[in-house]
């Protein structure tokens, strides 16, 4: 497995402060950007407390690898390990950003967004809470790995409002959902099969409020390599205003060991597989 | 904090202060602002405080909402508004609290609607929420092949099938991979995707190398195994 990644937040040409925050760690395979919401510095304080608690709790469940049932919270049984470990950690991180909040007085109201990708040479993991996506391209195609929980995303889903009054809805900025402002939270997680040449994207609405999904698609499919659509992704949000900070973690794939196996070794392993059924009838038919 | 004054044929019928966190407007006598007249749905609309601003819904009602003679999903208030619900119009007045100059709100920050006012409060309306969502389906491959695989639910969100011991679905052959292709529940719903082995992915007939979204009753083929995709509503446990 072969990962190129890059990771930038740019507070953009309106905002006062930067109240995203991301995580690139290759040698997990786990990607972060959380948005913050709240006043003074709270959108900023939770935002890292998202980042750093999934990271911490991840790498802790996994160092150890912890069986389910002793996670935070009931294990979800349509997940795999890895997407229980990710589950647990947004609960356990959603769980202590409220207490915070509900601690103390300069940290009341906060809330943050998150969305994680999580890669392992067998698995992709993608989950979100808030409007933060997660995009795939594969085959040359856009697909989202994230659900919006806004209200007018969600008037979307039931038929209520069409795409494009919901682009424009004054009211599109207002979440049913984010870590922080309940004592538990319920996260949209996705689980797929990673594949050669993948690349994801994870962002801030700095990027989707300005950028089109069919942009981000045609960006992508041209980028070279993850620095450089980094890069031009914050530039594009910038030359149309920059209302808002701009966080985007692009994640390439490569060498995930499907199709593209070391030829020798691909026969080798059939060779291998052929003895071993030759055997089987053998034995059934022996004798 | 702001008002809301009912009127009919232009005639003040009373007032309301908006003190909740949310307001319901609609003929039944558990709304907060009840209208008796036929033209207006027993839970019509809706007016919920999302920071300092004041969002109107319509809930679905069979004749809608109306701001400033525009029908209306949901809309931000602005101070004056006239919102007709019916032959009945409220006007919506924001009141200022020694806050100077109207206070700008700012709908670009993102921000949260309170979740739980809002569960209580379709919880206490128990009226399903507008347009109620599917109910949940639950993916399924029938297999038709004549193995004795039968039915299998795909109750992961991801289904390996191949080989593998670990694999959901365990399907055997010399030149099956052991992954050989997987089912995925994604936002847009279960796609299948070609994942390795000398064993061709066919769909409906045409060989697939990477991935497929999967509609009900397609047909699947792994070497000699065939079986269908469908989606059935989710069983509720002691229901």
């Amino acid at each position: 497995m072969q990962l190129k990644t890059c990771g930038i937040s740019d507070i953009g040409l309106q905002r006062e402060g930067n109240e995203d925050s991301l995580l690139v760690d290759d040698s997990l395979g786990l990607y972060i950007v959380a948005d913050g919401m709240g006043g003074h510095l709270a959108g900023e304080v939770a935002s890292k407390v998202a980042v750093e608690m999934i990271n911490k709790s991840y790498r802790k469940w996994l160092g150890s690898d912890t069986p389910e049932d002793e996670l935070f919270g009931h294990p979800d049984r349509s997940l795999s390990r890895p997407g229980n470990y990710i589950l647990s950690s947004i609960r356990l991180a959603n769980r202590i950003i409220y207490e915070m909040a509900v601690e103390y007085d300069q940290y009341h109201g906060m809330g943050t967004t998150v969305t994680i990708v999580l890669v392992t040479p067998s698995l992709v993991v993608a989950a979100n809470v808030g409007d933060s996506r997660i995009y795939m391209v594969r085959d040359g195609r856009l697909e989202r790995l994230s659900r919006d929980h806004t209200i007018v995303s969600e008037q979307v889903e039931m038929g209520v409002m069409s795409k494009e009054e919901a682009a424009s809805s004054p009211l599109k900025h207002i979440l049913t959902r984010n870590l922080g402002s309940a004592e538990t939270v319920d996260a949209e997680i996705f689980e797929i099969e990673p594949s050669d040449n993948d690349r994801l994207i994870l962002c801030s609405d700095g990027l989707t409020d300005l950028v089109s999904d069919e942009e981000i698609l045609e960006v992508t499919k041209k980028a070279d390599d993850p620095e450089n659509l980094c890069r031009k992704f914050v530039q594009m949000a910038r030359s149309r205003g920059g209302h808002d900070n701009t966080t985007v973690v692009s994640v390439f794939l490569d060498d995930m060991g499907k199709r593209r196996g070391v030829p020798v070794k691909k026969a080798g392993m059939f060779l291998a597989d052929f003895l071993v059924s030759v055997q089987k009838i053998k034995k059934k038919f022996g004798k | 904090m702001g008002r809301l004054i009912l009127m009919f044929n232009k005639q003040v019928i009373k007032e309301y202060p908006f003190i909740e966190e949310s307001v319901t407007i609609g003929r039944h006598e558990d709304n907060s602002i009840v209208i008796d007249n036929l033209a207006v749905s027993g839970y019509h609309a809706r007016i919920d405080k999302a920071g300092s601003a004041y969002i109107l819904t319509d809930l679905q009602s069979t004749n809608g909402t109306f701001v400033n003679d525009e029908k209306i999903v949901s809309h931000k208030l602005a101070h004056g508004d006239n919102i007709v619900i019916g032959k009945h119009v409220l006007l919506f007045v924001a009141t200022q609290k020694g806050k100077g100059p109207e206070e700008k709100v700012t709908l670009d920050k993102t921000m949260l609607l309170d979740t739980l006012k809002q569960k209580e409060l379709l919880a206490k309306q128990e009226i399903p929420p507008p347009a109620p969502r599917a109910p949940e389906k639950i993916g399924v491959v029938s297999f038709i092949d004549g193995s004795d695989l039968g039915e299998i639910e795909l109750t992961k969100k991801l289904t390996k099938i191949g080989k593998a011991d670990t694999s959901e679905i365990r399907l055997s052959g010399m030149l099956m991979g052991t992954t050989a292709a997987t089912i995925s529940r994604r936002p847009s719903g279960y796609v299948i995707s070609f994942a390795g082995g000398m064993t061709k992915l066919k769909v409906n007939g045409k060989v697939v190398k990477e991935s497929l979204p999967l509609h009900d009753f397609d047909t699947i083929e792994l070497g000699s195994y065939r079986f269908q995709f469908y989606q059935k509503e989710k069983e509720v446990p002691g229901s």
